[in-house]
């Protein structure tokens, strides 16, 4: 059993032909951090229910540590650390006596099940709150109790179904920290899903682009947007009303235009090139915006991009 | 790692078994009322009711050994129903689902429950008799009497908690699992429970009452109660519980099957 993940052609059809994911296909390699970046109900948690053996697929094929998660499921959840976006979690219960609880569950004697829930209250800062009732944790505190819990066997692979989401900025920086060192110096696989871009930015070392059940875009960061070609062209007006003039005139000089109040961003190919001619286009109109820019894309560019493309084509 | 790599069933039944009960100590509000209540029915109709028992048809009979029944047995039925409530909350905030990504037994996952119910009902019910003993009750058929009475109990509890926990993992909602709970009304009042069959007035009450499977528990432990050791009631009422259990249990197994496994 290693930390590799293997999806091929994975489909989930729920009862009334709604199809929740649509054939994805990828690898994820031992050690690595990949990440699955979509909108809500782009299909990312279904996803992760049938990784983690909650979900039985409609079809493909799934090795987790090279173990069919169909065939052998049991195999699986020894490998396996589990946080879900809704964090459940025994309201009556102490936090200690979860993941002692939990640890038991996981094979743990009596007395290293006590050691190891000291040792993750440490981890995860809960010692002042550990003899108290879960259901007075605050939102924070939760989502590191959860956390712990999802560590308790030291799993070769983890997954995070939106783990910061509705965090405030002090928790998710916490909880960043610490998937980054599980990751890093652990050399546990993650696998993590998101809609925040900044976070699968930050993180990951590959991303899977997932929109509507499907796979519209893979690779590291970088390639990424390199693969996209395009630069952005953001302009800002003064008036939302010039914005929405700039984007009519301008409407077949780039691939792809967005507006937003009094902001305007144009991805074409080459930016710099297209300069002169679109500041001659907007003068025409007597259209002079604040500020002008060209830029690389960022991955909120090439997430917008490729979701647009898709649209496109249905 | 790898020595660790074994589950294990009993292991896996006793911490489930244990938080369960953990949980019910913690919240003294899922036992005492129903406590109440069934001691309640005790007191009133014992105290309202207890002149009837001079008519020919009770033969001479004690009214609270009557009626003690009736009280044990609606006891039994909050109980047994905890144990389906009690997932039904697992599942309501999510807790199931982290259960279930466990290498944990899913037999023992429904089995915690079910254990902790039970146990509950058996101090309920001993607490129920020995309150019963000191209104006077005397059993005929001795201690041995008390004995069978624990085990129609359990018997019965089983059976109920069966059914409270395939409904509870087939709706996965309090409300329902709660409007699942009101066949206890049928259960108990459809029956000999206020007085013996020959004195049922209505036709219909007495068809109820012969289809109703609490009959016959009322039946068994009434017999051992005032009359002693006579085989037929023994054999009916065991027999109908046997039957009540496999039905049930099924139940909540296929139910069980069905919530674990999601298509």
């Amino acid at each position: 059993m290693d930390g590799s993940i293997l999806v091929h052609d994975l489909v989930k059809t729920y009862k009334g032909d709604v199809k929740a994911v649509r054939g994805v296909s990828f690898e994820v390699a031992e050690g690595e951090f990949f990440a699955f970046l979509g909108p809500n109900g782009a299909g990312k948690s279904t996803t992760v229910q049938i990784l983690t053996t909650l979900v039985k697929p409609t079809s493909g094929t799934i090795q987790i540590g090279g173990v069919n998660v169909n065939e052998q499921p049991e195999r699986v959840r020894w490998n396996i650390g589990v946080a879900l976006q809704e964090t459940g979690i025994d309201p009556v219960l102490t936090g200690r006596e979860l993941i002692e609880m939990q640890a038991r569950l996981f094979g743990f004697t009596k007395k290293k099940a006590k050691e190891r829930a000291s040792e993750l209250l440490t981890l995860v800062d809960l010692n002042d709150a550990a003899e108290r009732p879960c259901g007075k944790y605050s939102g924070g505190m939760r989502r590191r109790l959860d956390l712990a819990l999802t560590l308790v066997h030291k799993p070769k692979i983890l997954f995070l179904d939106e783990p910061t989401t509705g965090l405030d900025p002090s928790n998710r920086k916490a909880i960043w920290k610490e998937i980054k060192r599980l990751n890093k110096e652990e050399g546990t696989t993650i696998f993590l899903t998101t809609q925040y871009l900044e976070e699968a930015d930050q993180l990951a070392d590959r991303i899977s682009i997932i929109n509507e059940g499907r796979i519209v875009a893979s690779g590291s960061v970088e390639e990424l947007k390199r693969t996209l070609g395009f630069d952005a062209i953001q302009l800002v007006f003064h008036e939302p009303e010039e914005a929405e003039r700039a984007s009519v005139v301008l409407n077949d000089v780039g691939e792809n235009i967005e507006r937003s109040r009094e902001e305007v961003t144009i991805y074409t190919e080459n930016g710099t090139q297209l300069l002169s001619e679109l500041v001659r286009m907007l003068d025409e109109q007597q259209l002079s915006p604040k500020t002008l820019n060209v830029k690389p894309p960022s991955l909120d560019d090439v997430f917008i991009n490729v979701t647009n493309k898709q649209k496109e084509r249905v | 790692m790898d020595e660790q790599k074994k589950g294990s069933f009993l292991v896996d039944t006793m911490v489930f078994t244990k938080r369960s009960i953990i949980t019910i100590i913690r919240n003294p509000l899922i036992f005492i009322p129903n406590l109440i209540i069934s001691l309640f029915f005790l007191f009133v109709y014992e105290g309202g009711l207890s002149g009837i028992s001079q008519l020919p048809a009770f033969e001479g009979a004690n009214y609270l050994a009557f009626i003690l029944p009736v009280s044990i047995v609606s006891a039994a039925i909050g109980g047994a129903g905890g144990a389906g409530q009690a997932l039904v909350k697992d599942l309501e905030n999510g807790y199931f689902s982290r259960l279930l990504l466990t290498p944990s037994s899913r037999l023992a996952i429904v089995l915690g429950p079910i254990i902790a119910g039970m146990l509950q009902l058996l101090i309920q019910t001993i607490l129920i008799l020995v309150i019963a003993y000191f209104l006077g009750l005397e059993v005929a058929a001795g201690f041995g009497g008390v004995v069978v009475v624990l085990l129609l109990t359990l018997g019965w509890g089983l059976a109920f908690a069966g059914y409270s926990v395939g409904v509870a993992l087939r709706t996965k909602n309090a409300q329902s699992a709660q409007a699942g709970t009101f066949v206890f009304f049928p259960l108990i009042f459809l029956s000999t429970t206020f007085v013996p069959y020959e004195l049922i007035e209505a036709g219909w009450l007495k068809i109820a009452a012969t289809i109703n499977p609490t009959t016959y528990l009322f039946e068994a432990m009434r017999s051992v109660f005032i009359d002693g050791w006579e085989p037929w009631p023994l054999v009916r009422g065991f027999l109908v519980i046997a039957l009540l259990c496999a039905i049930t249990i099924t139940f909540s197994a296929v139910s069980a099957s069905k919530a674990v496994s999601s298509d």
